[in-house]
């Protein structure tokens, strides 16, 4: 009953605080919306290009073009050579016809008939094989082994973009968590200055607590709460903006980032989570940093 | 009076002190001495004046009583308690048998008289219905029960140091220490105030008040301790002002 009746005591004196102090406070409010959307950017890119970043990992393959030709018992040797080979899924063969076939079919599917010219004439694919990895990084095994082949023309394998796309991934994550910490530290140092003045402006009020024998924890957590509240709200109105420009990005990070539909809904409360769990935080370490050196000097 | 403020036992002189100090010595870091082997005993019930001239050590004398400094030598007991061996926890629960009021009245002036009584309660953690029961006990204890509804801006300053010394009385506490309570109040003022503690000190409660009032004390003929440097140079019973200072 007591704590009921302290938790009571420090929630309300935190909601009046905020509101004492209401320029003070909607600013530091407004400065953790500012870190927890461009939190919300950066977690949403990242997510989306590692969802990429998967895509391509399920379709890195190798493809080897074969030379015209090939005896069936040299082919077999190469498909039995490398299907042993560690990291590696499946290899199939896949016979100029087929190469041929998919050939005419990419181009329907973008609206034009392939023109051979003359429709007598003798033009042919390359036999190949592909492989597929459970090892992405089995390629460049694979790529070396077959290009010192000669039963192979050519190998052409996704590494490269692989490599960039993760380039690209590792730049932006750490540009954005540096743009993040920045970020973090002007709205850290906003809540403690916010809180500090509410400290400061009760002065007389915490004197008078301290005289007539009220514990630390009293004194200490309607200003904790209070920090805490900028942190809550500042998650709350984040949350409610990511929520609601969500239909539209949705749509735009399955086609652009190739993310699953279904992933969709878990990402967005994987997404409030972390953004109340980042709100709450900086609001707690804030205020807390404020409080602690406040009181401690005070006592 | 004696229903609105539960009354202690008068103790005999020779119970347990309620206050104190074995060869306390208080010295700042710049070396400065604010109290050199100081031994004072002040037994339950008593009313004692503090006297001295500015800079004497009396407010260092009271700050160590409350625990808000640590003496740099000597032992000091307040209340049963050594204060050298509380640990920081335990300082609230002392400061609640410490009533304190002091000559600019520190209230609230954004509460009333009720909400500053009140204040006190609320933020030790007192319940509710206990509050309502004992803030109008208390106002009409120091005389103030029509007041309770004005802020401290429309209180003359007797009614300020009445709201002050409610306050100090929220948790009924062994000891009431005043620092200087009379020195922003008219002469008539300063009596009634006088008059209040010597009923709160009747009901049970010590009283220990810090004054420079000459004609108080030769007045009230209490025990003196008077301070000087930082020294305890006079520790009298039922006695007078005296001129050094």
């Amino acid at each position: 009953m007591s704590f009921l009746r302290f938790v009571g005591f420090s929630i309300v004196r935190a909601w009046q605080g905020f509101w004492r102090n209401a320029m003070m406070s909607l600013a530091a409010t407004a400065t953790v919306i500012l870190m927890l959307v461009l939190l919300s950017a950066l977690f949403i890119v990242i997510t989306g290009l590692n969802s990429g970043l998967e895509f391509i990992e399920s379709k890195v393959a190798v493809t080897a073009r074969l030379r015209d030709d090939l005896p069936l018992a040299a082919l077999t040797r190469l498909m039995d050579e490398v299907e042993e080979m560690p990291g590696v899924a499946s290899v199939d063969y896949v016979p100029p016809e087929e190469a041929m076939r998919r050939l005419e079919e990419s181009y329907r599917e973008i609206g034009r008939e392939l023109d051979l010219g003359d429709p007598d004439s003798n033009i042919t694919l390359f036999a190949s094989l592909e492989i597929s990895l459970t090892d992405p990084d089995a390629s460049s095994d694979v790529t070396a082994r077959l290009s010192n082949d000669p039963d192979v023309e050519r190998v052409l394998t996704k590494q490269a973009e692989y490599d960039t796309l993760l380039g690209v991934i590792n730049a932006i994550r750490t540009v954005g968590l540096v743009i993040v910490v920045l970020v973090g530290l002007v709205v850290l140092f906003m809540i403690i200055n916010t809180i500090r003045i509410a400290v400061y402006s009760r002065a007389n009020e915490i004197e008078i607590m301290r005289l007539v024998g009220a514990s630390d924890s009293f004194i200490r957590w309607p200003f904790l709460l209070e920090g805490i509240l900028c942190g809550l709200i500042g998650s709350i109105v984040t949350i409610l903006l990511v929520a609601g420009i969500w239909d539209p990005i949705q749509p735009a990070m399955v086609s652009i980032f190739q993310m699953p539909t279904a992933v969709s809904s878990r990402f967005l409360t994987t997404l409030s989570l972390l953004l109340l769990a980042a709100g709450l935080g900086i609001g707690a370490i804030g205020s807390w940093i404020s409080v602690r050196s406040y009181l401690a000097a005070a006592r | 009076m004696t229903s609105l403020l539960r009354r202690r036992a008068r103790p005999e002189t020779t119970d347990a002190p309620v206050i104190s100090m074995v060869d306390v010595g208080m010295t700042y870091p710049n070396g400065k001495v604010a109290l050199a082997d100081v031994n004072v005993r002040i037994p339950a019930g008593d009313f004692v004046f503090l006297v001295g001239p500015s800079g004497a050590g009396k407010s260092t004398f009271i700050r160590l009583l409350i625990r808000e400094q640590l003496p740099t030598s000597g032992v000091i007991q307040v209340a049963g308690r050594n204060l050298l061996r509380m640990r920081r926890g335990q300082v609230p629960a002392l400061r609640r048998r410490i009533g304190i009021v002091f000559q600019d009245f520190r209230l609230l002036p954004s509460k009333t008289v009720a909400e500053n009584v009140a204040f006190a309660l609320e933020v030790t953690g007192t319940p509710g219905s206990v509050i309502r029961q004992r803030v109008p006990t208390l106002l009409s204890l120091v005389g103030l029960h029509d007041h309770a509804h004005h802020l401290p801006t429309q209180l003359s300053g007797g009614e300020q140091q009445r709201t002050a010394i409610a306050r100090a009385l929220v948790h009924d506490p062994a000891i009431l220490i005043a620092d200087e309570p009379t020195g922003n109040l008219d002469p008539v003022t300063s009596w009634e105030i006088i008059q209040l503690l010597i009923q709160i000190n009747q009901l049970g409660t010590t009283v220990l008040m810090a004054t420079h009032n000459q004609e108080i004390v030769n007045a009230m003929r209490r025990r003196v301790l008077a301070l000087e440097n930082g020294h305890l140079i006079r520790d009298e019973a039922a006695a007078a002002y005296e001129r050094e200072y």
